[in-house]
């Protein structure tokens, strides 16, 4: 009762940290019973809290005793399964070292019960009350689009990327890309690449017409009669109709950034994770595969157009960027859960 | 809906500021309201002890005013016993006195004071020396004086002497002591 009163006397401030590559992000936002009052960010040069940092949410979190310390969970040891049966958990991932949630009583996310522990101990001088899956964050993000058809959803991080496929709310796969681990993978998915792109530089450079056999049968030939095929209107309407035309007006009015030199490879090394990733949920048997024909991405970094276009022209996928600001949807969350 | 892996911890709005703050205005209320109390309780005791002196006060005065009637008693007391000491006196003085009276040739067997009067008997040789010797003196203080004579077995006479005074002279002398 009394806490009640003291509760509605004082704001609430949310303070939510998001971890990057080498940098922390530190968003607070006051709110009271009316909304939010006030709203500061700052970024640290630090992944550990420090001194400066540790100050910084002080100076907000003494105005008031109800603050809550969100923080968006950064481990390579998590991810998503599409079941939240406990019997059928087992079948996709060994659990017995995870927490784990079940989402909606859909689909559940995990990570590493040390990877938690870890978090704690890191901000034990603030404390913290929160810590949410980037999972969760880009469900929220797309709430609106992943009640709809199958689509591919990304939230790109600096140095994450947290990729789900959605049908009609329903988790088929999810996956969490971590991109300082997967450099080695990386290097490997180049070098094929490379390797591949040597064998197009052999076949550009001409035709043997002496290795042609004139008097082959044209059997290769008679394929040419599916070109009418594809052709036909009605392929075509249904290619244009998985199309998200109001994602696409959305989109149009985000100018995407031209790649320099950094960017160009980051988002290179993006596009490898994504399409890695993909080929494993078309390979894996315990999932539920289907052609995959959208992409939907979170952007929280500034992607650049070279990865749109790798995705569009590499993985024939339509392709709709958002840009987010993740340290904006933890701070949903964090009001989610208070009710607020 | 909750998404987050962690329960948040318990929010109070009891501070260490604010602890601190309450700790103190708690103690200064304590003092305050203990110092109430024992001023409360010291009030009550001084008007408890008011009327027990007032009331031990009135016990005095009724023991002063008892006392005061006490001493006027025994002043009294001692008035009525200084004057009958001196009546005593007076009397030992005039029994006294009175035994000068009686002449070695006389002797006297028996005295009776009364309030008025002397009674007294003995034995004399004859009537003269009584006559001269004893009744002449006997005359000289008392107003009335009968004496009875009747003989002894040895040749003497008894007697008795009965003296009054008059009453009003006898008043008058009380009242002049």
């Amino acid at each position: 009762m009394f806490a009640k009163i003291f509760e509605a006397l004082y704001r609430k401030v949310l303070v939510n940290i998001v971890v990057k590559r080498a940098s922390t992000l530190v968003y607070i936002e006051m709110t009271s019973k009316k909304g939010a009052v006030d709203n500061v960010q700052s970024e640290f040069e630090t992944t550990k809290p420090d001194e400066k940092m540790l100050d910084f949410i002080t100076t907000y979190t003494k105005e008031s005793p109800y603050y809550y310390i969100s923080i968006l969970d950064m481990s390579s040891l998590q991810g998503a399964l599409p079941t939240c049966s406990k019997n059928r958990l087992s079948y996709y991932y060994d659990l017995s070292n995870c927490e784990y949630k079940c989402y909606d009583g859909k689909w559940t996310y995990y990570t590493a019960k040390t990877e938690l522990y870890e978090i704690e101990k890191t901000y034990k001088e603030t404390g913290v009350d929160f810590i949410f899956s980037p999972f969760v964050v880009l469900a929220n993000f797309f709430k609106d689009k992943i009640g709809g058809s199958l689509a591919l959803y990304a939230l790109v991080q600096d140095s994450f990327i947290s990729i789900a496929v959605f049908e009609e709310g329903k988790l088929l796969y999810a996956e969490h890309l971590d991109m300082e681990t997967s450099n080695e993978v990386d290097d490997i998915l180049l070098s094929n690449d490379m390797e591949e792109e040597n064998l197009d530089l052999e076949l550009d450079s001409g035709i043997d017409l002496e290795s042609v056999d004139v008097d082959d049968d044209g059997s290769e030939l008679d394929d040419l009669g599916d070109i009418e095929d594809l052709d036909s209107l009605e392929e075509l309407d249904e290619f244009d109709d998985s199309k998200d035309a109001e994602e696409e007006l959305l989109e149009s009015e985000d100018v995407l950034d031209e790649a320099d030199e950094g960017s160009f490879n980051e988002d290179y090394q993006r596009f490898s994770l994504i399409q890695t990733s993909i080929a494993h949920y078309y390979k894996d048997d315990r999932y539920e595969s289907t052609f995959l024909e959208n992409m939907y991405i979170a952007d929280a970094v500034g992607v650049s157009k070279d990865l749109k276009k790798y995705l569009e022209e590499e993985m024939f996928l339509n392709v709709y960027i958002r840009k987010t600001e993740i340290d904006a949807e933890v701070c949903e969350l964090a009001k989610e859960e208070l009710g607020l | 809906m909750k998404y987050s892996y962690i329960k948040p911890r318990k929010k109070t709005p009891f501070t260490t500021d604010v602890q601190l703050i309450l700790t103190f205005f708690s103690i200064t209320l304590i003092m305050l309201l203990t110092t109430y109390a024992f001023l409360l309780f010291k009030d009550y005791s001084f008007s408890k002890e008011r009327k027990e002196l007032v009331k031990s006060r009135l016990a005095l005065e009724k023991n002063i005013e008892d006392m005061d009637n006490k001493i006027a008693y025994i002043k009294k007391q001692k008035e009525v016993a200084q004057k009958v000491h001196t009546q005593n006196m007076v009397l030992k003085d005039s029994i006294a006195n009175l035994f000068d009276l009686v002449p070695e040739r006389i002797t006297l067997s028996r005295a009776e004071l009364l309030k008025n009067g002397l009674i007294l008997y003995g034995v004399t040789p004859n009537k003269d020396v009584y006559n001269f010797m004893l009744q002449a003196p006997l005359r000289s203080i008392f107003q009335k004086t009968y004496t009875s004579f009747y003989p002894a077995q040895n040749g003497w006479l008894q007697f008795v002497s009965t003296n009054y005074i008059n009453e009003d002279e006898n008043e008058e002398l009380n009242s002049e002591n």
